[in-house]
């Protein structure tokens, strides 16, 4: 019996390196793709200004974002870098959690407030209008919610956790997350262009970015091809919309099993803890303890640099998971809805940020 | 009910978003200890 739950317990452990050694080479694959595109940042800048040329910074992100585009379209990328590749998330949700480092508790409190109030407007705002063009266009109920519940709150994330709550099919979750993830891809194209056209501030076009970009991996990006700071405002603003995931989840799960088409919730402050974003919490402590001066000034920035490397990996995995060709093989309508409703959320809450920075100088 | 056990078994313990902040932390406290220093980028 010993020798049998010994036995159990080194194949058990090997399974764990095995699926461990399986990342690898996805990983480095990122990793590549992020130095060079940090190297090409690096070398255009050192040339431009050594020979007196006016030519704009265009930020290692972009670069990691294309390299990746490029490779993820015009290449098949083998399978063994599959894994690895997906773990971009894994990065964004670590890098999210070290920025914390760069924020005092007292900013957050300030900006994440008025952050958390334009965040209530959005969600509200998003829902009834994705709502109302979904049912203008025909499309099937609960794809209209996921598609709501994707632009409100956080794109991919959320679909995921509100199909298995609303029993969604799975045709209708991946339709509206290629939507979604499309967008986004357009998003990281045509925000920093907008903000810069407009001559938003740092702040503004952060929490704008952070508003209205519905995935967390691109909403960061599109803040951080805006600035650095920008991309700072635009995490702490996304890390709101995040926090409220669990709430909109859970209103719509109640809708649907009220009317007998999704499975009952029993304990609702453990499904509001199952689908909160720890990572939210986590940022929050990084915070808490460099606001309590238990990092010294040195090791803050060594924070702030670890969490650099992790959107670097981040940045290089938006680009090399976003295929053309797969997306263009969903629905044109739903796309069509996602399109609309994007493009009037956007409306909404630049409306939203131009207003709070005539009250609070953003 | 050996369905029920492989679904029980399939359920990763630990989230991807558990497991982020685990590293996050580890690496806080890394940097904390003067283990990682100097972190270039």
């Amino acid at each position: 019996m010993a020798t049998t739950a010994a036995v159990a317990v080194r194949s058990e452990n090997a399974n764990w390196f095995v699926r461990v050694a399986r990342l690898i080479p996805g990983i480095l694959l990122l990793a590549a793709i992020g130095i060079v595109g940090k190297w090409l940042e690096q070398s255009i800048n050192g040339y431009t200004k050594a020979h007196h040329i006016v030519f704009p910074n265009i930020e290692y992100v972009l670069w990691a974002i294309v390299i990746g585009l490029a490779i993820g379209n015009l290449v098949k990328v083998p399978a063994i870098f599959q894994p690895g590749i997906d773990t971009y998330e894994f990065w964004l949700k670590a890098g999210i959690v070290l920025l914390g480092s760069r924020f005092v508790l007292a900013d957050i409190l300030k900006l994440g407030g008025i952050s958390l109030l334009l965040v209530f407007i959005e969600i509200g705002g998003s829902l009834l209008l994705m709502t109302a063009l979904g049912r203008a266009f025909g499309l099937r109920p609960k794809l209209i919610n996921l598609l709501a519940i994707g632009s409100a709150v956080c794109g991919v994330s959320a679909i995921i956790a509100a199909k298995g709550a609303i029993d969604a099919d799975d045709e209708d979750s991946s339709f509206a997350i290629a939507a979604i993830l499309a967008l986004g891809a357009i998003s990281l194209l045509v925000f920093p262009l907008v903000g810069h056209a407009i001559h938003l501030s740092d702040h503004g076009y952060g929490l704008w970015a952070g508003l209205a970009v519905d995935n967390t991996a691109e909403a960061s990006a599109a803040g951080a091809l805006f600035s650095d700071a920008a991309g700072k405002v635009a995490v702490l603003t996304k890390t709101c919309r995040n926090a409220l995931i669990g709430f909109v989840v859970l209103g719509y799960a109640i809708y649907w099993t009220r009317k007998g088409q999704a499975g009952a919730i029993g304990n609702k402050a453990a499904f509001l803890w199952q689908k909160f974003p720890k990572f939210v919490l986590g940022f929050l402590v990084i915070s808490a303890a460099v606001s309590l001066g238990f990092f010294s000034k040195g090791q803050v920035t060594d924070l702030a640099n670890l969490s650099r490397w992790a959107f670097l990996l981040t940045f290089a995995g938006v680009g090399l998971r976003t295929n053309f060709r797969a997306l263009s093989k969903q629905g044109l309508k739903p796309f069509a809805v996602g399109v609309m409703g994007e493009v009037l959320i956007a409306v909404l809450t630049l409306g939203l940020v131009v207003g709070a920075n005539r009250i609070w100088t953003l | 009910m050996a369905d029920e056990r492989k679904v029980a078994e399939a359920k990763p313990k630990v989230s991807l978003d558990t497991w982020a902040v685990l590293l996050a932390f580890v690496l806080a406290l890394l940097v904390r200890a003067g283990v990682l220093q100097h972190v270039a980028w």
